[in-house]
Order: structure tokens, then sequence, then C-alpha cells
């Protein structure tokens, strides 16, 4: 593998002092970062680490920098659900596919050949010459699966599950609103989605029906595997990657803990305000105290203190949160 | 001499002020910005045979249409096209100073950039190259140090220099966005072009930028200026945005934010370095004690127990030395002038008025120093970061307890210390409710009303009373703030700036400035009202009843006279006590006749019907008019309505007991004393702090408000039996 990574540097020094890329020795020393870690990472982790090692280049050059690497072939950019680009090693002739899992976040990397060849005799069947394909399955993982309890409220279900009600809790008043509804104990459900205030679609048949969260809570439903694990024998994995993207809202951030702004909700006259305050994405975010009375938060952002309320702050998300002693 | 105007621009807190101090010095012109209270300062200098016009635009963080004082900001540079803007910049915060920079720049006039505080910015380790700075956005860019006054001569020059570059013509600065933005704001700007219309003084590209950033104020002057060709240009605009939208994934107005960030990234990693020295920060070692868990409290509470102390006691001092000199001046005006009406137009009414509004200044003046204390130490932000929670449960901002804690003084600088919130809708809120905290004037009518009729319970009413104003005070904010003012208040994201040493000219300036305002707007106001208060409390004047009075006076004295001639020293001396009493006793009911028949007396009495469901009889009545003026002068109306003179406080005692007064009747008056009509100087304070709708709208709600009050009070008693 190091052999791979000596050749991709000196193929990257050529190629780009060819071209007369700007600040070459900068972007080589991003490539030797990127290149010594096997993760799928974001711009942020990239110039974060680079940051440990010494070395200060915003996110901003490494993004710009990244691209490059794409053009020239030695990365590929990948973007997961909606979270920010994240990147992966290039190495010609190696190709594989991804399964992401909704749950934890982890990225499994796959190769399976009777694929790869259906795909190309799939393209053919249509006169279609296939160049490339990319290939994400999203689902849960057998971990994930193995921790998941069996029996749940359909509150808390996602979105495309296949569910089998198992029973009802509640009153009589909330057993016979349902059963009016035509939902029966042993009836088979899709979520058909979820959406924000806890209310969920779900179908039965080819009916739709509308169920408020207090009544989804009431629902106790089990998981419907479409093929029963078993009946499939294991495969390895080429690499399983463990996701570091996983975000908490600002507001519970604790006292010392510092992390990087991934996305900036809410209204848009307080995201406005937000923003010009210079709490933007990618911006790094360090809560210095709550106040007495647990609100407002205080927070350290591009080197000045802000102070805001900590309704505000729910709406700003925060990645690869760590606790640091004294910045 | 060539005029020049210079538009000083930036963030608060990065030293603006201290260099339009340094620039003007004392010669400030404070004023309004045109249809907003937001306060505009200009002041006029002359240098290198240029007569230079210095604005001080309000500090902002952005130039959105979300504020007044954004728009303000926006709309001078825009209509006004001053000939620079000095946009000053905080150099320790470049990063985020750099992004209103960036929307100065997009208004396409000649722009220099100061970068202030350079010492402090070196000592956490920031260097800036200026040159490449300068290099990079093709504006010059100087250092200052502000409250050291450096660089001062520096700002001037470049400033004029660059003024008059422009005039020669110069190729405009832009901030440049992702191609294909760039390609959106061409098309609107081709839009504009093909309908031909008309954007008068606006940069062509900056109206593209806001159309694509939906930015109604834009939109809606637009349509105003060109009614109908508009429709064309908006609908590329939707279109554009909806394409943008699309393709980022999110708001156009968020993507440019973003956007803009991105080109400042840029700028600051090339032209700013940071060594990784890390210093003792001050200003963080500070926070540790001052808004600590457990002391955050405590030393606050000392401090404003400080500026209160401050206020309203010290000021007891020059508030007397004035006193004297008002009655000193009215007693030689008294001996002077000859009898008659002019003379009590003059004493009773004009100096009489202005007297119980210059008697402020003392306590004005301390406030705004300590105010100004806090806010130019940075302390003020604390407070509200302190207070927040628990004036968020009331729907107000943190930083509006100064001023409604301040209203338990005098609501008169309470008001006016509201200038410190930024949202207008907090501003007035906190105006409107700020009254019902029960100021000291209103204490003398609780002293002697509950004293008379409560003994040794006058202790716990009048902390009641008080209380009840407390209490009205935080439902009327919760009723305002879910009906008149509706909406969510501000977002509380507040800059919490590094502590720093006040200058003390800083602080003179700032004090001198407001009380200056006071004396000035207030005065009118005041001495109108005083006036109108004279005239219906002197007119109609029935000379009869005055020469009846004379004469029955004189005769008492003659006669006295006459029987004290033969009588012997002792005897003679008992007469004339007795001649004293009978004396003042007509004197007493000339003075009460008087006010019973004048317009002030006869609308208390045609207020009677009004009065009688809550118990308060004509005569409190007139006395809760006259209150108007100034609550203590409740008190004194009482003493001359009830028959005794103003300075025997025992005698009126006497007198309410006896005369008829319950003491639910007077629970009911003190209670309509807490919560009636502020006195006149309040409701200007209202007029000029708000608008006059606000102190109409302010004077009725209050009014109503404690008429029903009083009318539960009373009527509630009557039946429970209190009677």
């Amino acid at each position: 593998m190091n052999e791979r990574h000596e050749q991709e540097k000196k193929q990257f020094m050529k190629l780009l002092g060819q071209e007369e890329v700007d600040e070459l020795d900068k972007r080589f020393q991003i490539l030797e970062s990127f290149l010594k870690s096997e993760n799928h990472e974001t711009c942020q982790e990239i110039s974060t680490r680079l940051d440990h090692e010494g070395v200060s280049l915003g996110p901003g050059f490494v993004a710009e920098t990244m691209e490059l690497l794409c053009r020239f072939g030695f990365a590929h950019k990948l973007k997961f659900d909606d979270g920010p680009p994240r990147y992966e090693h290039r190495h010609l002739g190696l190709h594989h596919d991804h399964m992401v899992c909704t749950k934890c976040g982890i990225i499994i990397e796959f190769r399976d050949e009777t694929l790869e060849r259906q795909q190309v005799d799939l393209a053919a069947a249509y006169g279609f010459h296939m160049l490339q394909h990319k290939m994400e399955i999203y689902g849960i993982c057998s971990d994930c699966l193995k921790k998941r309890s069996m029996r749940v409220p359909l509150s808390r279900t996602k979105q495309g599950e296949f569910l089998v009600i198992k029973g009802f809790e509640g009153g009589k008043k909330a057993q016979m609103r349902l059963t009016s509804m035509g939902l029966r104990i042993g009836d088979t459900i899709e979520v058909v989605s979820t959406q924000a205030g806890g209310q969920l679609v779900i179908a039965l048949g080819d009916h739709r029906f509308v169920i408020g969260q207090g009544l989804a809570q009431k629902v106790r439903v089990e998981h419907v595997c479409h093929h029963p694990q078993a009946d499939f024998p294991k495969r390895p994995c080429l690499r399983k990657l463990r996701a570091t993207g996983e975000t908490v809202p600002l507001s519970r951030m604790k006292e010392g803990q510092e992390g990087v702004i991934a996305r900036v909700a809410g209204e848009t006259r307080l995201r406005r305000r937000i923003l010009e305050m210079g709490i933007n994405r990618g911006a790094t975010v360090y809560v210095e105290k709550y106040a007495p009375l647990k609100d407002p938060i205080e927070l350290i952002v591009k080197g000045y203190h802000v102070s805001m309320r900590v309704e505000e702050a729910a709406h700003i998300t925060v990645e690869g949160v760590r606790t640091v002693t004294k910045r | 001499m060539k005029r020049l105007t210079i538009a000083l621009a930036g963030n608060p807190n990065c030293g603006k002020t201290t260099i339009f101090n340094n620039l003007t010095g004392a010669r400030q012109k404070v004023g309004n910005w045109p249809g907003v209270t937001v306060e505009k300062k200009e002041g006029t200098i002359k240098r290198n045979g240029y007569e230079l016009n210095v604005v001080d635009l309000p500090g902002t963080y952005s130039l959105t249409p979300f504020s007044i004082e954004e728009i303000a900001a926006r709309d001078f540079i825009l209509n006004e096209k001053p000939d620079v803007v000095v946009n000053i910049i905080d150099a320790a915060n470049l990063e985020r100073s750099l992004y209103l920079a960036m929307q100065i720049m997009e208004l396409d006039r000649p722009v220099i950039f100061v970068l202030n505080m350079a010492d402090l910015a070196k000592s956490k380790g920031i260097t800036i190259d200026a040159e490449k700075l300068s290099a990079l956005l093709s504006l010059p860019v100087i250092f200052t140090v502000g409250n050291r006054g450096q660089g001062t001569d520096l700002l001037v020059e470049t400033a004029i220099k660059e003024a008059l570059a422009e005039k020669k013509g110069k190729e405009a600065r832009r901030v440049t966005y992702n191609r294909e933005i760039e390609a959106l704001i061409r098309e609107i700007e081709a839009s504009i072009d093909e309908t031909g219309l008309n954007l008068e003084s606006w940069p062509r590209r900056w109206a593209a930028i806001k159309l694509l950033e939906d930015d109604q104020v834009v939109e809606e002057n637009l349509a105003a200026m060109e009614e109908g060709r508009v429709d064309e240009v908006l609908a590329v605009a939707e279109r554009s945005r909806s394409r943008m939208e699309e393709f980022f994934n999110d708001e156009p107005e968020i993507v440019l934010t973003d956007e803009r960030y991105g080109f400042i990234a840029g700028i600051v990693r090339e032209a700013v370095t940071v060594s990784a020295e890390k210093r003792a920060d001050i200003s963080r070692n500070i926070d540790l004690v001052l808004t600590n868990r457990f002391l955050g409290f405590p030393i606050f509470i000392f401090f404003i127990w400080a500026m209160f102390q401050l206020t309203f006691s010290l000021g007891v001092y020059p508030m007397a030395w004035i006193d004297t000199g008002v009655t000193l001046f009215s007693s030689v005006l008294d001996t002077l002038l000859p009898q008659g009406m002019f003379k009590s137009l003059l004493l009773d009414g004009i100096v009489a008025g202005i007297g119980s509004v210059v008697i402020f200044l003392p306590n004005i003046l301390i406030l705004f120093f300590c105010i100004a204390l806090f806010e130019d130490t940075g302390y003020m932000a604390r407070t509200a970061f302190l207070m927040d929670r628990i004036m968020h449960t009331v729907g107000l901002h943190g930083k509006s307890f100064i001023p409604m804690l301040m209203g338990f003084g005098c609501s008169v600088p309470a008001i006016m210390a509201t200038r410190a919130l930024e949202n207008r809708k907090d501003r007035i809120l906190t105006i409107l409710i700020t009254p019902f905290m029960s100021c000291s004037a209103r204490l003398p009518v609780y002293i002697v009303l509950a004293g008379s009729f409560f003994a040794e319970r006058a202790g716990t009413v009048i902390f009641g009373l008080y209380a009840t104003g407390i209490v009205i005070a935080i439902l009327s904010g919760r009723l305002f703030r879910s009906t008149l003012l509706k909406g969510e208040d501000a977002p509380f994201v507040m800059e919490l700036p590094p502590y720093r040493v006040p200058m003390f000219k800083s602080l003179m300036i700032h004090m001198w400035e407001r009380s200056k305002m006071f004396l000035k707007k207030m005065g009118g106001v005041i001495l109108v009202g005083s006036i109108i208060i004279w005239v219906l409390s002197t007119f109609p004047r029935d000379p009869a009843v005055s020469a009846r009075y004379a004469d029955d006076i004189s005769r008492v004295t003659l006669e006295y006279t006459r029987s004290m001639a033969g009588a012997d020293p002792v005897l003679k001396k008992e007469l004339a006590l007795e001649v004293e009493t009978r004396v003042s006793a007509l004197e007493k009911e000339r003075d009460k006749e008087l006010v019973a028949n004048s317009f002030i007396g006869r609308f208390g009495r045609v207020l009677e019907p009004v009065f009688a469901p809550v118990g308060i009889d004509w005569r409190a009545g007139v006395a809760l008019v006259t209150g108007l003026v100034a609550k203590e002068v409740v008190v004194s109306t009482m003493g001359v309505l009830y028959g005794v003179g103003d300075d025997e406080a025992d005698a009126l005692n006497h007198a309410l007991r006896n005369s008829g007064m319950t003491p639910l009747s007077a629970l009911s008056i003190m209670v309509f004393v807490l919560l009636y009509i502020p006195c006149i100087a309040t409701v200007s304070a209202i007029w000029k702090e708000a608008s006059a709708q606000w102190a109409v709208f302010n004077l009725l709600y209050t009014t109503s408000v404690a008429w029903s009050l009083s009318f539960l009070v009373y009527q509630g008693g009557k039946l429970l039996g209190f009677g």
C-alpha cells in the first residue's frame, strides 16, 4: 500500500508541477496528510488534522486542493445523504461500492463481481455504454440491527421501514381509534414518511394514514426483514469505516467543548443574524460558559466572544465535538 | 471651501465612537436619522483646505434590511453618496469585520479600511499585512490606535485623497462570487438594462445581488419607483433564486453569505498570520469573576445598587442646590416684578415648571455617566447576559433590566436609558411598562395616605404597592408582546466585547450629549406643559373672590390692630398669634376656593362621577389631576384642598382622617397613583423616545389600568365588608 502512496506522491509533484499549480508545497502537505488516513474524510477533518500536525491551512484552501486532487484523479469525492462531501483515495484500477448505515453512520466498502458484471450487461441491454457508476446502499448495519430491541413504538421507526403491528398500548380510547382506522394486530405497514413534530404517514395495503406522535407511541411494532439474514452466506467486506461526523446541536454541548459548525438552521432572520456574526458553516466554535441561570450560552467563534440563547443555539448543528481543556 | 462628506462605518465595539470623538472633539451634533429614532451623530472639521462633514453611521454587523440601524446606514451610503466611507475594523476581529466591509464595498462608494486597535491585535499575536490587504481589495488600508489617538491625521489625509481619487474615476471594486452566482447576477443585471429600469442612484450590481437575496426593502423601493416595469425584473430574479436554490440546496441569501465568508477566508489567509503563542487573556479572566456561576449575580446586584445609590443619593445634593437656586431666583423675581398676571405666569408657571425639570439634571448626568461607564467597559453586555433568562420570560431582552430598575428612581432617565436596546420593539415595550415601576416621586403620596390610614401596617401596604406595580408591568409586558408588539423578540445573538478601560473624554462626551438632549427636548415640552397647567389652575380668575378674601383679611388685621393698640405686652403677643392664625385660615380658605373654581378644579369636579365608583372624592380627584405636573404635587394639592398648608404633614393626616375618607378609599387612591398617567416629564420622554402616538397610548392605557384596578380594590373591598 505504502509503495503505491509513494508512487502517487511522485506523480502528484510531476503532474501539478507541469500544470504550474501555485503553492505546491502546501498542497503536497495536504496530499500527504490525506494519504495517511484510510477514512472517508471531509475537508474539515483534513484541515483539523493538519492543524494538529502544526500546519495551519484553512478548510477553504483544503477544499480547493481536494477538488484539484479529484481533477487529477488522486481522490474521489463522495456525498452521503446530505452531509458534507467526503473524499477517499482513488487508486487507479481499484473500484468499490459503499453501504451506509443510517443509524450509526458506518460506511462499509464492498466489491461484488457479479454486480459489476451485471451492471455492464444491463447497460449494454439498453444500448448504453457504461463509463462509470456509483452505488450506495443505505440501511442498517448488522451491529445496529443486533442492538435494536425487537419491539419498538411506531414513533421511533424510520421512513421506508416495513413493520408488523404487534400490539396497542394505552387506554381503550386510543385502541378504539386505531382499530376504527382499520389497523389490526398482525397487519404489515410501511412508514411512508416521518415529519417534524413526530407525525407519521403510514401505508396499509393501498391506504394511507396519518398518525400523530402521541398515538404512534402507543403502537408497538416489529421490523419485517425482507431477506432474513440467515438465508445468505455472510461475506467479508473490504473495509469498515467508522464515521466521525456525528453531529449534535450546539445547545447540547458542554462548557469547554469545541466543535465545527456543520449547519445553521432556523427562521431566516435568526439564521442571518447568526451568520453575519461570523457563526457560519465550517467555523470552529468553543463553548466558554453558560450563564448562571443556564441560559444564555457564551461562545468563542473566530476569536471573539458571543452569547446567544440556548433555544437559538439549538438551531446550530456541530460536528466533531471534543473536549478541550482550555483554548 | 470645498465640502466633503465622510461616513464612518463599522461593527459595534470596534472603537468607532472613539475615533469619531478624536476626529470631531466636542463639536458634535446629535440628532436622529430621518424617520427613525436611531441616534445620528455628525461633526464638521476643517483640514487641508477642505470642510469635512463626518457622519457616524450606526454600528452594525451587516447591512440586511432587518434592523432600522442597518437600513439607516445603508440608505445613507446609497442615497447621500458620501465622498468616502471610512470602514473601521477591529484588527483583532478582522474576519468577522470583513463581512460588513464586503457589503459596504458592494455599495460602490470609495472605501478606506481603518484597522483599529492595532496594538490589541498585536498583543493577541495577530499580524496583518496591510499592503497585501490593500492590494487584494484595491483600497487604502491604514492602522490606528483609537484610544491613544494614533493615526487620526493619517485617516483624514487618506480619506481626502481617496475621495478625490474617486472623482478622477477608478475601476469598480467588487466581491466575486461563485461562477454560477456571477452568471445569475449578470442575468438580473441584463434584465435591468433591458427593461430600462431606473435605479436612480443605486449601483446596478448591488441591486441585482439584493434582488437575488430577496431583499424586501429593495423590492418595495423599486416597485414604488418604477410601477409596473419592475415586474419583469422581479420575475427574472425569482427564477434565478429558484435556480440557485436548486443548485446549492439552500436559501439564496444563505448561499451568498457563505460565499462572502469564503471570499473573506481567502483574504484572511493571504493577509493575516497568527503566531501560535498565546498570552493571558485579561478579559477572560475578568469574566471568570463577573459572570461566574456563583459570584455573577451578587456582583451584578452590587453594581446596580451602587449605580442607584450614586444616582439618587449623591444626586440629592446638587438637586438641593438647584432647588435653592430656583427658589432664590423666584424670590428675587418676586421682589423685582410688579404684582400681576405676568408675574404669576413667570413664577408659578415657567420658573416652577422649568425648575421641576432642571432638578432632574444631576440624576440624569450621574445616571448617564454610570451607563456610559457600563457600556464603555463592556459590562453592559454582561448584565444582559446575566439577566436575559429572567427578562425573557416576560418577553423582554436582557438589556431591558437596567431601564426598568431605574424606573424605581425616576421614569424620565429610565426611559432614556432604553437607548441601550437595539431593537425598536423591545425598546417600546420597555418604555411602555417602565412607568409602572413606582417612581420615588410617588412615595410621598403613599407615606401620607398609608401613614394616615394604615398606621403601623403602612410599610406592608407600601411594599404591596411596589409589588403590584411590578406584577402589572410583567402582565402588561406579556400582553403587549402578544398583541401590539407581536413577533419574536429580537435574536439575542450578542457580542461580549473584551473589557476595556474607558476613556474619560469619551465618557464625558457621552454623558454631556445625552444630558444636553434631555434639557433641550424635554425643556420645550415641559415649558409648554407647565404653562398649560398654570393656565388651567389660575383661570378663570374671579377677582371678586380674591377681593373678598383680601377685604376679610384686612378687616381682621385692622380689628386686631385696634384691640392690640391698647393691650399690654403679654396680651399683645397672644393677639398677634391669634391674628396670624386667622389670617392663614382665611388664606387657606381663599386658595381652596380658587383652586376649586379654576379649570383644573372644575375638571376634577366634572370627573367626580368617574372617580366616585373607585371611592375617590372630588378633592382627591383634583389632586390626582394636578399630579400630572409631578407626582409630589398630589400631596401639596391635597393640602390645599383639605384646608391645611402643604408643610404640615400631621395636620394633613388629621384632616384626611376627618374628611370622611376611609382606609379602603385611601388604598384605592394609592393604587390609582401607582398606576395612572405618569407625570408630564415622563409623557414627553415617551413622546421623544418612541412617538406621540405611543405617548398618548401610554396615557390612556395606564389610566384605564389604574381605574380598573382601583375599581376592583374599592368595590371588591366594599363587597368583602371593608368599606
